[in-house]
C-alpha cells in the first residue's frame, strides 16, 4: 500500500516538473519574437542581442574549451554586454544532444549561436534551415559554403602557422633530433598541425624526424599519458600533442624530456617541461560576428584568420629551458610569415593521405592551407613523419 | 626487441596499478554480497579530495613560511582519498544495507555523483587557484618513481621491478593482505560466510550488518586510493576534467577477470594493464588501433564464458551478491 502511494506521489511530482519545465522556454520565446522584429529592420540593439554558445566540454578543461571561453569573455568585454545575454551550453555531446542545445538556445531567444566543436556540423545545419532568422556560426567546419543557407557560417583560424613557429622551439631543443606527437585522430586538422610543426622543427633543425601515436579521442588524460610514455621511450625528446589535456605535458616533465602545449599554455601545470604552446583567439572572431548581427551586416560565409591578424599567437616562450637564439628564429620566421615571404606547406613537399592517395607540392608552388576554406585540408604525411600504429 | 618488452612490462604495470587497486576495492566489497557499481564515482572522489589534500596542505605551510615536505604531503593524499571513497561508499552502504534499495541502481547513483562531485571540485578548486590546481614539485617527486638503493641499480631487474612509485608496491601490499586475510584469518572466512549466504552465516551468529558495512567502507576507501593515483601519478598531480574517464568501470570488469580473487587480480591487473597500452608498444601491421582497444573486454569475456562453463563454486561471484539481506525474510 505504501509503495503505491509514494508512486502516485512521485509521478505527480514529475508531470508537475514537466509542466513547469515546459513553461519557462515558452514564455522566453515571445521575447525572440520581438528580437526578430527589430533585426528584421536591420539590426538590433545592443542591450537585447542574445547570444548562445555550445560547448563539448567546460572551461575546467583549461584547454579547448577553456580557450574557446576566453574568446567569449574578450567578446562580452569589447562589446560591453551583460551576463544573461550570454548562454553557455557546456558538455554537450556531438550528437543528438546538439540539436536539443541548438533549440533550447533558440527557445531561449538567442539571436546568434555559435558551436564549437567538429562533430556539431550537420546539427547546426539542420537547425540553422528551420530559423533563418538566427546566424548559426561553425568552428573548425566546411559545409556553410555549399549550404545554400544565408544564416550558417563557418570559421576557425590559421593554427597551423602557430604550430610551425612552436616546431622551431621543438626543433632548436631536441638533442636525440627525435620529436613525438600524441595525436587526436587521423583527421585533415589534426595532419594538418603536425605536419606544420614537423617542417617548423625541420626548417631549423634538418635532422629531425617526428614519431606520431593516436589516441583516437579528443579528450583522455589515460591515454595520452600513456601515448607520450611510449614516444618517450621510443626515444623522442620533445612531445608535442593535438589533444585536450595536460597529461602529455606532464609526463615529459617527469620523464625529463620537453614539451610543445596547444590551446593554452601549459606552463603551469609543467613547468620544467613546457617550451612554448601555440594558440587561438577566439574572441576576433566572435566579436566580429556580434557586432555583425548588431549592425545588421552579413557575416562571412567562411572566416579564417591567422598570425598576422593575431587571431593565431605563441604563449611566452619558456626562456628558462629553450635552446638559446630560439626566440630570434622565431622571431624571423614570424616576420616572414606576416610579410607573405614563407609558406608553411611551401614545396617540394610529397605525401600520402592515410588512404594512401599520394599528393605533391612542386618546387617553387606552396599548397594553399586554409585559403580557399577555413577547414583545414592538408592531410598527407610526408618524409620524417613516422605514424606509429 | 628485448628493451621493447621491458618497456611494455613497464607501461603495462603502471597501467595496471590504478586498475588493481579499484577491483581490489570492489573485490572486498562484492565478498560482503555487496554489488558497488559506483567504483567509478569512488575514484574521481578520491581523485579529487586527494589532489586538493595535497594542495591545501602544501599551500598552507608556504603561507605559514615553511617548506612542505612531501612525504607527508603524500600520506595526505593517501589518507584524504582513502575517507573520500570510504564516503562514497558510506552512503552506498547505508542505502542498500539499512534501507534496503535496490544495489544496482545505487551504485549507479553513486558513479554519477562521485563523478560530478570530482568535477565539480575539481573546477572550484582550479578556479580558486586562478587556473590550474597543481601541486608543486616536493608532491610531483615523491609521485615518481622510486630509487632504492643497490635494488635499483640492478641490471634490468633494476628497473623492471624497484623503479616504480610507491603506490605500485602499496597496490600489491594490500593485494597480498587481501589475500591472506580472505584465506587465512577468521575474518576473512566469516566474510566469505556473509557473502555467500548471510542466512546461515546469520545463523552462525556473525552480525551480518557489521561485515557488510565495514567490507563496503574500507573497499570504497581503497577505491579511493586507485583514483588518487590518476591524480597524482598519471596526470602528475594537475587536476585534468574527467580524469578517471571509465577506469572505474575498466576495474569492476577486472574483478570478474580476476574471479573474485585478490592473488590473481595482481597478475590479471598487469595483463589487463598490458592490453590496453599494447598499441603503443608492439605494431602489428595492418590490425587497427580499434581491436587493440578491445582486448581488454574480449578478455573479460573469455574469462566469463571459461567459468560459467567449467561451473566451478570457488571462481564464481559470492551467491548472495547483489542481494539485499533482510532477517525478517527468512
Amino acid at each position: 500500500m505504501k509503495k503505491k502511494v509514494l508512486s502516485a506521489v512521485l509521478c505527480a511530482a514529475m508531470i508537475v516538473g514537466v509542466v513547469a519545465g515546459c513553461g519557462a522556454p515558452a514564455a522566453e520565446t515571445g521575447g525572440s519574437d520581438d528580437a526578430k522584429k527589430t533585426e528584421a529592420s536591420g539590426g538590433i540593439a545592443k542591450e537585447d542581442i542574445k547570444v548562445g554558445f555550445v560547448h563539448i566540454s567546460d572551461p575546467s578543461d583549461m584547454g579547448y574549451t577553456y580557450n574557446q571561453d576566453l574568446g567569449t569573455q574578450e567578446m562580452q568585454k569589447e562589446l560591453g554586454l551583460s551576463d544573461d545575454q550570454i548562454v553557455n551550453k557546456y558538455n554537450v555531446p556531438e550528437g543528438a544532444e546538439c540539436d536539443t542545445a541548438l533549440r533550447e538556445l533558440v527557445d531561449a531567444g538567442c539571436n546568434i549561436i555559435f558551436a564549437t566543436s567538429f562533430g556539431y556540423e550537420d546539427y547546426v545545419k539542420e537547425v540553422a534551415a528551420e530559423y533563418p532568422d538566427i546566424q548559426f556560426c561553425h568552428a573548425t567546419g566546411l559545409q556553410a559554403k555549399d549550404s545554400g543557407l544565408d544564416n550558417f557560417h563557418n570559421y576557425f583560424a590559421s593554427i597551423y602557422e602557430g604550430r610551425y613557429l612552436a616546431g622551431i622551439a621543438a626543433g632548436m631543443k631536441t638533442e636525440s633530433n627525435k620529436l613525438g606527437y600524441v595525436a587526436a585522430f587521423p583527421f585533415a586538422e589534426v595532419i594538418s598541425g603536425y605536419t606544420a610543426f614537423y617542417l617548423g622543427a625541420k626548417s631549423v633543425n634538418p635532422d629531425v624526424t617526428m614519431d606520431i601515436m593516436y589516441t583516437n579521442s579528443w579528450n583522455d588524460p589515460t591515454v595520452e599519458s600513456q601515448v607520450a610514455k611510449a614516444l618517450i621511450e621510443r626515444g623522442c625528446d620533445v612531445i608535442s600533442q593535438h589533444s585536450d589535456s595536460t597529461a602529455p605535458a606532464t609526463t615529459a616533465e617527469e620523464n625529463g624530456v620537453w614539451q610543445v602545449g596547444y590551446n593554452n599554455d601549459m606552463s603551469e601545470a609543467a613547468p620544467n617541461a613546457s617550451l612554448i604552446s601555440p594558440r587561438i583567439d577566439w574572441g576576433i572572431y566572435v566579436t566580429e560576428a556580434v557586432q555583425a548581427v548588431i549592425d545588421g551586416e552579413e557575416i562571412p560565409v567562411d572566416w579564417c584568420k591567422g598570425y598576422k591578424d593575431g587571431a593565431v599567437y605563441l604563449s611566452p616562450l619558456n626562456e628558462a629551458i629553450a635552446a638559446e637564439g630560439t626566440q630570434e628564429a622565431i622571431d624571423e620566421a614570424a616576420a616572414a610569415i606576416e610579410a607573405g615571404e614563407l609558406h608553411v606547406f611551401a614545396g617540394p613537399l610529397k605525401g600520402v593521405s592515410p588512404e594512401g592517395e599520394e599528393y605533391e607540392v612542386k618546387e617553387g608552388e606552396y599548397y594553399h592551407e586554409q585559403e580557399e576554406q577555413s577547414a583545414p585540408s592538408w592531410l598527407y604525411i610526408i618524409d620524417g613523419c613516422n605514424v606509429v600504429e | 626487441m628485448l628493451s621493447t618488452l621491458n618497456s611494455l612490462f613497464i607501461a603495462a604495470v603502471l597501467a595496471g596499478t590504478p586498475l588493481l587497486l579499484g577491483a581490489l576495492g570492489e573485490i572486498l566489497t562484492e565478498k560482503s554480497g555487496n554489488l558497488n557499481l559506483g567504483v567509478e564515482g569512488m575514484m574521481f572522489m578520491g581523485a579529487i579530495t586527494g589532489l586538493a589534500g595535497s594542495y591545501y596542505y602544501e599551500q598552507g605551510v608556504v603561507k605559514a613560511g615553511g617548506d612542505p615536505s612531501g612525504v607527508l604531503s603524500a600520506l595526505i593524499a593517501l589518507i584524504v582519498s582513502f575517507l573520500a571513497g570510504a564516503l562514497g561508499a558510506l552512503i552506498y552502504a547505508f542505502l542498500t544495507i539499512s534501507l534496503r534499495a535496490n544495489q544496482n541502481v545505487t551504485g549507479l547513483t553513486l558513479t554519477i555523483f562521485g563523478t560530478g562531485f570530482g568535477n565539480f571540485f575539481g573546477e572550484y578548486i582550479g578556479q580558486k587557484a586562478g587556473g590550474y590546481v597543481a601541486v608543486s614539485e616536493v608532491t610531483k617527486n615523491t609521485f615518481s618513481k622510486l630509487h632504492i638503493p643497490v635494488l635499483s641499480d640492478i641490471p634490468v631487474l633494476g628497473k623492471l621491478l624497484f623503479q616504480y612509485n610507491w603506490v605500485v608496491y602499496f597496490a600489491i601490499v594490500v593485494a597480498i593482505i587481501m589475500a591472506w586475510v580472505f584465506n587465512k584469518s577468521r575474518i576473512g572466512l566469516n566474510l566469505r560466510a556473509v557473502g555467500e549466504d548471510p542466512a546461515t552465516a546469520d545463523a552462525a551468529g556473525i552480525s551480518i550488518t557489521k561485515y557488510k558495512y565495514i567490507a563496503t567502507v574500507v573497499g570504497g576507501g581503497i577505491c579511493g586510493i586507485g583514483g588518487m593515483y590518476m591524480s597524482m601519478v598519471t596526470t602528475s598531480g594537475v587536476w585534468v576534467h574527467g580524469c578517471v574517464s571509465g577506469y572505474g568501470w575498466l576495474a569492476v570488469a577486472l574483478v570478474i577477470f580476476a574471479t573474485w580473487s585478490p592473488a590473481r587480480g595482481m597478475l590479471v591487473a598487469l595483463i589487463f594493464g598490458g592490453l590496453t597500452i599494447m598499441r603503443m608498444y608492439v605494431n602489428i601491421p595492418g590490425l587497427p588501433a580499434q581491436i587493440y582497444d578491445m582486448l581488454p573486454y574480449v578478455a573479460t569475456i573469455i574469462v566469463l564464458i571459461v567459468t560459467s562453463m567449467r561451473q566451478s563454486k570457488e571462481h564464481a561471484q559470492p551467491k548472495s551478491c547483489g542481494n539485499n539481506y533482510f532477517r525478517e525474510e527468512r
